[in-house]
């Protein structure tokens, strides 16, 4: 905040990188969602034959990892750490920052990782613990570590352990820091990979995974009346954000303004949302707020849509609570059809998307979204990519425990609708 | 909520404190007597029986007992908490009840820890996946898989303390989980003193819970080096911009302030010197060092600084100096 003037500093998003089911790169990822491309198939990793769930989306291993600096070197043999490195690297590369030390912070969405099944066995047998190293790895603030280390940043560094939601308050956290002066340029975003014997037994278990083993493509419905759970996914996703006369002031090239962030609890039940969709419409509408912009200024919603029937159901409530009938009739699509769901990575990747519907006018459908249910009665974009500009887009993160997060991302030159 | 062009910088004070600790669990003036106690060099260690076979003994700060009950929406869901969940909720229980504002804003930010699985539930189903010391995947697909916990994954996930809150005390504005061992409060009451004297919430929980004493945990903690016994508890405040407290008549027990730090100016780092008396608290450790500040009535200024991480800093001032 400008003292003198009350004025509020703008932030600038100036880079962006992702490591998704699709492929690593943005470019990619983003490629696959308008055309379609469903990444949700047979389990790889293990031998899932026996489980009751047998398909994922799973994320690609990097074919090259960028230099990291000797210290953080042992977190790139985890999976997660590498595709945090990859997708670190391509968002620094593209916003091009010059040295700003403590100037430059940090805040990622992560969850703890977990050690390999067949360690943990092997664990058992011998009475083995799991080293001093091992333990910083498995830890959620690793990949923050991990992305300062990467870029330089000694500023603000915070590590955000949401669930779901984790990337997107990430984000939120960074446009704060940003705007109260705290630091001039943030990476932001998040990392997760779960997809393991153990989370797959659990979240079946849970029944919160669809089960549909006979046809994975299809698995993934968000708003369909016959969704019967969502699809475990993995990857990363971060965003480079500045000040925006700084970014201006450096020649930056700008992608899309960061103009809005709110969050709220549910204060309902632990995986369960709640049937009004209460707590999301507040988050939306602090994010609204945020972003001093009206329910008719948004011109494409990329919602949670997770696929649970639960879920599904609630975000529409709350998308219509928020934005009343405008709610019904913004394009609105879950990409998490053809992803799966990223888990503490979504908001972030999902945000990545939201910037390049903004940039090129351009909004992904959503895949086997068959028969809408009635319940959720949303514009809905099916049987491809629509075009059209993206003055304002919204995005959405939910996550177990009933956490929410809302992101509002503004093309490079709509700040005028803004009041 | 107030809309952007009216919020304005405001002071922060505290109107609520909550100290769940080795050394008992109290409340806002009862917590002078235990300020008293820690002053006086006053150790809550005990033999803690789950740690008698660590190499040093097994002294740990273990908190006696939980008054939960009268918080839980649905007393059948304390089998969902784990034990920083517990702490987490005893804590906030009282300060909730004592706000007479609605809950849908009050914001909750909260320093977390990692959720200690309960051993024995995953042992048992990785103890029926193996065969000969090796990993069965059908095994853990079938017998193993038989004997997982379904909420296993849930009581795991870091959010569980501030989720606990918010659905059994009703809470549901901003909010943020923040990791990062003893810079994790430190972090979350930075970012809800911030929030509310932005006017992103009216008022708000911040503070932090943890609990390192379960055999999984100290043995992590030893083997990455972290000095002092093992401990467990929940620090929390209720703060609120100075004017809305005064105008509901509210006690105020003292102001925060956030310190904007760099390397070259890092606060005494005072939740260490709890260390020796109540064990490690991990998330909580910060929190607890400022609510044992206004407790005692000291000004100070203190820091939370992570091996590898930058200084973070807040500025206490007890209402007795304001």
């Amino acid at each position: 905040m400008n003292e003198a003037t009350g004025a509020r500093k703008r932030v600038a998003i100036t880079g962006i990188g992702a490591a998704t089911p699709h492929g690593i790169g943005v470019e990619a990822a983003w490629a696959g969602v308008l055309a379609g491309v469903n990444t949700i198939g047979p389990i790889r990793r293990f031998d899932a034959r026996s489980f009751p769930v047998r398909f994922a989306a799973e994320a690609p291993e990097p074919a090259a990892l960028p230099e990291v600096p000797a210290a953080v070197q042992h977190i790139l043999l985890d999976l997660k750490g590498r595709l945090a490195a990859v997708a670190a690297a391509e968002a620094l590369a593209m916003a091009k920052l010059p040295e700003l030390g403590e100037r430059l912070g940090v805040c990622l969405g992560s969850e703890a990782a977990r050690p390999d099944l067949a360690e943990l066995a092997t664990r058992m047998r011998s009475g083995q613990l799991p080293s001093a190293e091992e333990l910083v790895r498995m830890s959620p603030e690793a990949p923050t570590r991990l992305v300062a280390a990467m870029a330089g940043a000694r500023g603000p560094m915070s590590t955000v352990s949401t669930a779901c939601t984790s990337s997107s308050q990430s984000v939120g956290e960074g446009l704060l820091r940003i705007r109260r002066g705290e630091a001039t340029a943030m990476i932001v975003g998040g990392v997760d990979v779960l997809v393991d014997p153990i989370m797959i037994t659990g979240f079946a278990k849970l029944g919160a995974l669809s089960q549909r083993n006979d046809d994975p493509a299809t698995a993934s419905r968000p708003f369909d009346l016959h969704r019967d759970g969502f699809v475990l996914g993995e990857g990363a996703g971060f965003l480079v954000i500045e000040d925006w006369d700084f970014a201006v002031g450096r020649g930056a090239t700008i992608l899309a303004e960061l103009s809005g962030f709110g969050c709220s609890c549910n204060a309902y039940r632990i995986t369960d949302s709640p049937p009004d969709g209460r707590g999301a419409a507040q988050s939306m509408e602090a994010a609204l707020l945020d972003a001093r912009l009206q329910p008719e200024d948004i011109d494409y919603i990329n919602a949670h849509g997770t696929s649970t029937p639960m879920n599904d159901s609630s975000e529409a409530a709350g998308i219509l609570r928020a934005l009343g009938e405008r709610g019904g009739s913004v394009p609105t699509s879950s990409t998490k059809s053809m992803t799966g769901h990223l888990v503490a990575a979504c908001g972030a990747v999902e945000a990545i998307f939201c910037v390049l519907a903004t940039r090129d006018g351009r909004m992904p459908p959503t895949l086997n979204l068959a028969q809408p249910d009635p319940a959720c009665p949303l514009a809905h974009i099916i049987g491809g990519a629509l075009t059209a500009p993206v003055r304002h887009a919204l995005t959405n993160a939910f996550g177990f425990g009933g956490s929410n997060g809302t992101l509002v991302i503004s093309r490079v030159d709509a700040a005028g609708d803004r009041a | 909520m107030t809309s952007p062009a009216e919020r304005q910088p405001v002071e922060v004070v505290v109107t609520g404190m909550a100290l769940i600790s080795a050394l008992g669990s109290a409340f806002n003036d009862e917590l002078a007597a235990v300020a008293a106690r820690l002053d006086a060099g006053e150790v809550g260690l005990v033999e803690h029986p789950p740690l008698a076979a660590l190499p040093g003994g097994g002294l740990a700060g273990v908190v006696p007992q939980l008054d939960l009950d009268r918080f839980l929406v649905r007393r059948k869901d304390k089998k969902l908490l784990a034990r920083p969940s517990a702490l987490a909720v005893a804590a906030a229980g009282p300060l909730v009840a004592a706000w007479p504002g609605p809950r849908d804003e009050l914001g909750l930010f909260l320093g977390v820890g990692r959720e200690p699985p309960d051993d024995g539930e995953s042992e048992a189903t990785l103890a029926l996946s193996a065969a000969d010391g090796q990993l069965d995947e059908r095994l853990l697909s079938g017998p193993g898989r038989d004997r997982y916990p379904p909420l296993l994954p849930l009581k795991t996930l870091p959010n569980m303390a501030p989720a606990h809150i918010s659905i059994n005390l009703g809470l549901m504005g901003e909010n943020a989980a923040l990791a990062g061992v003893s810079g994790a409060s430190m972090a979350a009451m930075r970012a809800g003193v911030r929030a509310v004297a932005e006017g992103r919430a009216p008022a708000a929980l911040v503070g932090g819970a943890d609990a390192r004493v379960d055999l999984g945990s100290a043995r992590d903690r030893l083997r990455v080096g972290e000095p002092g016994a093992p401990g467990e508890g929940a620090a929390l405040l209720l703060i609120e911009p100075r004017a809305a407290a005064e105008a509901r008549g509210a006690k105020i027990y003292g102001v925060v302030d956030v310190l904007d730090m760099d390397r070259s100016a890092e606060a005494p780092e005072l939740g260490a010197a709890l260390r020796p008396l109540l064990g490690a608290l991990g998330a909580a450790e910060a929190a607890a060092a400022v609510v044992w500040c206004l407790a005692a009535g000291r000004a100070a200024s203190l820091g939370a600084a992570d091996p590898g991480l930058p200084p973070m800093g807040l500025a206490v001032r007890p209402a007795s100096a304001c």
